[in-house]
């Protein structure tokens, strides 16, 4: 009986020496932690669980493991949690403007040497360039442009017809922008039933940077380091949205991101400032027809791009590095970003990418998914700067007070830039 | 013999005996108490004696050695507009949820305590269906029933002749709004405790009351009322605690905004710690957030709890 025992556990102990040695030789498999948000509508986790299996089948010796890690903020309070505690993820999608952020924790590698290296050179040349913008400081390239955006310019056809405007000419200027506002605009007494022109909130930040640009001014210089939110350019921005929104109430001076697609799909309002990335989503939904524009120039036709980079972790083994590269290099090839392009509505980041074969078939059926791209020609990097959520949180409170009619945009452009200067000079 | 007449007799005298005993044996209720106070400790006393000692220093994501600055970040939030924009906040938020849901739940449970025949728990479950939705689903759904263009709210007080309102859009109507949603999320738990003390008011008392000619009004105020007074206790604590908690709807509905209109304490807190990597700060704004609860409990103890009738004394 005993020795039966024994036999047994003799037996278990090799099996679990078998085991041990199994899992030994499973780890010099190198896998890979891949945090991404998803930061517009529609089912985009389901899109990178098939794109990194497909990258692990085609690569044996690495295994991506992607973890969703919520919107653009949770995904960015994650990463900086695990690059605080010593562990990072060794790939990981995040904000653009939060470049600085990350300079400052020192989270992230420079990628230069691969880049240089990728696809005989000619790899970074190929993305466009106001989505390198964001990648490149203090002479260094830092990360990927991935799932990118700008913001355009929506407007329904079907009541430009009603108000008696053109339904194929969108406005081009912003005093067009004004007027056509008006017309479009129904009141019912003291009720608005149907706005004018809606400036989208939640990222009304991002927006108000677009209208500097139309303005010819800037709010951030690249470096982070010089702030310039009470210019001229900046402070007339305001001007005209408080005339929109309050002065000639076109406009509602707040919503939320997520709450505007419905309206101009309920036919709530007739203009919408919004994201490339709610296209599909329109075009799913609405029951009439409408159009995608540039935004209207004031001085000049303007954007900046907004979306997420693909960045490497700094404190994690070089080989883990270069597998990640690996990765990185693959999700953005011309092939993928058009696929990743058609399966999400964002813009796609490379040039050659709008030559591949499927982009080109979708492109003919939908010419509007093109604007974005025409847009590029006249968008600039986003804002950056160290503690941008800090910066954010500021504008976003003077805007909101300026279009409630609370404070003079002049004086609420001059808090933000006293208020953003404390901040960086901390 | 019913149940409310034993606790009102000598059939109590066991319990009252083992009590006694351990009164007297006090430390093995230290004892037995030992193995929560461990896991208090180590998961509430600490951390909040930590964030008291963050709460000195400099810290965060531009600073990444901490940097001792004695009580400055309390200065800074003396000096800012915002933080007090915050507290008028959450005290208006106290204010509008707290008397209302309290009452709400009180009225309901009287209600739904009548006999009301089969239909009463089908009623029972109507009442406390809201309590039972995941705080953030239910904010998720009152951001559709806000909706000014498409929401129901708007659509129901359309028939009344009501004018329109922009709800969470608009900085006057935002904090409103999530106090109104609150009060529909809450009744049901504060209906709940009060439908349980109801139940062991003796039914004699109301015979009685009755047979003397009261009224259903005065046997309210003469009878439940004042037996419901720990309940009632017990409800403001917890209401207190959970106006101050108030974060997942003010996350899901409206960040804060419009222009910090519904910012309170939890999310200023959010703010600082996590999105603005400001650890420092955001330990500063905890542990004013710890001794303000405090404070407050400490006074209702002291008089509110005069005022309350426990039967056995």
């Amino acid at each position: 009986m005993r020795r039966q025992w024994l036999a047994g556990l003799m037996a278990l102990g090799l099996a679990l020496a078998l085991l041990a040695g199994g899992v030994e030789a499973q780890q010099k498999l190198i896998r890979l932690t891949f945090y991404y948000p998803v930061g517009v509508a529609g089912p985009l986790a389901k899109v990178i669980g098939e794109m990194t299996d497909k990258f692990n089948k085609e690569h044996p010796g690495i295994e991506v493991v992607p973890v969703y890690s919520g919107d653009y903020d949770p995904t960015l309070q994650k990463v900086q949690t695990a690059v605080m505690a010593g562990n990072p993820p060794d790939i990981f999608i995040v904000e653009i403007s939060e470049l600085p952020t990350l300079l400052a924790m020192n989270a992230i590698i420079p990628l230069d040497e691969y880049v240089k290296k990728a696809e005989g050179g000619k790899y970074w040349e190929d993305f466009f360039p106001a989505f390198r913008e964001n990648s490149v400081v203090r002479g260094k390239t830092w990360w990927i442009p991935f799932q990118r955006s700008t913001p355009v310019f929506y407007w329904n056809k079907e009541l430009f017809k009603k108000a008696g405007l053109d339904p194929e000419k969108p406005p081009q200027t912003w005093a067009e922008l004004k007027e056509m506002a008006k017309k479009l605009t129904v009141r019912e007494g003291n009720e608005i039933k149907q706005w004018g022109v809606t400036v989208s909130g939640g990222w009304n930040d991002w927006l108000f940077e677009a209208f500097v640009r139309q303005s010819g001014g800037w709010l951030i210089n690249p470096e982070g380091t010089k702030v310039n939110f009470a210019s001229k350019e900046a402070v007339e921005a305001l001007e005209f949205w408080v005339e929109l929104m309050h002065k000639e109430k076109v406009g509602p001076p707040h919503s939320t991101w997520g709450s505007t697609p419905p309206d101009f799909v309920a036919q709530r309002t007739a203009m919408l400032y919004h994201s490339t990335g709610i296209l599909t989503f329109l075009r799913n939904s609405a029951k009439f027809d409408f159009g995608v524009a540039f935004m209207p120039k004031n001085r000049t036709f303007g954007a900046e791009v907004g979306g997420g980079n693909l960045a490497i972790a700094r404190k994690i083994p070089k080989e883990r590095q270069d597998a990640a590269w690996k990765f990185i290099e693959w999700m953005t090839s011309s092939e993928n970003a058009a696929a990743w392009s058609l399966a999400s509505g964002y813009v796609a980041t490379r040039k050659s990418a709008y030559d591949v074969a499927a982009m080109k078939e979708f492109l003919a059926k939908d010419s509007r998914y093109l604007v974005a791209r025409e847009q590029l020609q006249y968008a600039f990097g986003k804002m950056m700067a160290p503690n941008f959520q800090k910066i954010r949180e500021i504008l976003k409170k003077q805007l909101d007070d300026a279009v409630d009619g609370k404070v003079p945009p002049k004086e609420a452009m001059q808090t933000v830039q006293k208020q953003v200067e404390a901040v960086i000079k901390r | 013999m019913s149940d409310s007449t034993a606790v009102l007799t000598g059939e109590r005298a066991p319990a009252l005996a083992m009590a006694r005993r351990f009164r007297l044996g006090g430390g093995g209720a230290y004892f037995y108490l030992l193995p929560s106070l461990v896991f208090l400790a180590l998961f509430t006393y600490y951390p909040i004696g930590f964030s008291a000692y963050l709460s000195l220093f400099r810290w965060n994501v531009l600073n990444p050695e901490k940097i001792f600055v004695g009580l400055e970040n309390y200065l800074q939030l003396w000096r800012e507009p915002l933080f007090w924009l915050v507290l008028r906040n959450n005290l208006f938020y106290a204010l509008g949820t707290i008397p209302m849901t309290m009452a709400l739940g009180l009225f309901l449970a009287v209600l739904v305590n009548q006999r009301l025949g089969a239909a009463r728990s089908l009623y029972r479950v109507a009442l406390f269906y809201p309590t039972m939705i995941p705080m953030v689903a239910a904010a998720m759904l009152w951001v559709w029933i806000f909706n000014p263009g498409i929401g129901l709210f708007n659509y129901y007080t359309a028939f009344l002749g009501i004018p329109r309102i922009e709800w969470l859009y608009d900085r006057h109507w935002a904090l409103p709004a999530i106090i109104i949603m609150s009060i529909w999320k809450n009744f049901g738990y504060f209906m709940l405790i009060y439908l349980a003390a109801l139940q062991g008011i003796p039914a004699e008392l109301y015979e009685a009351a009755s047979i003397e000619g009261a009224g259903a009004w005065r046997r309210f105020w003469r009878i439940t009322f004042p037996l419901l007074t720990p309940a009632t206790l017990f409800v403001f604590i917890v209401a207190i605690i959970s106006s101050f908690q108030v974060f997942d709807q003010v996350f899901v509905m409206t960040q804060g905004g419009p222009a910090d209109q519904t910012n309170v304490l939890t999310f200023y807190i959010y703010q600082h710690a996590f999105r603005f990597w400001d650890i420092g700060m955001g330990a500063t704004l905890t542990t004013i957030f710890i001794c303000l609860l405090l404070v407050l409990i400490m006074l209702i103890f002291r008089y509110a709890g005069r005022r309350v009738y426990y039967e056995a004394d």
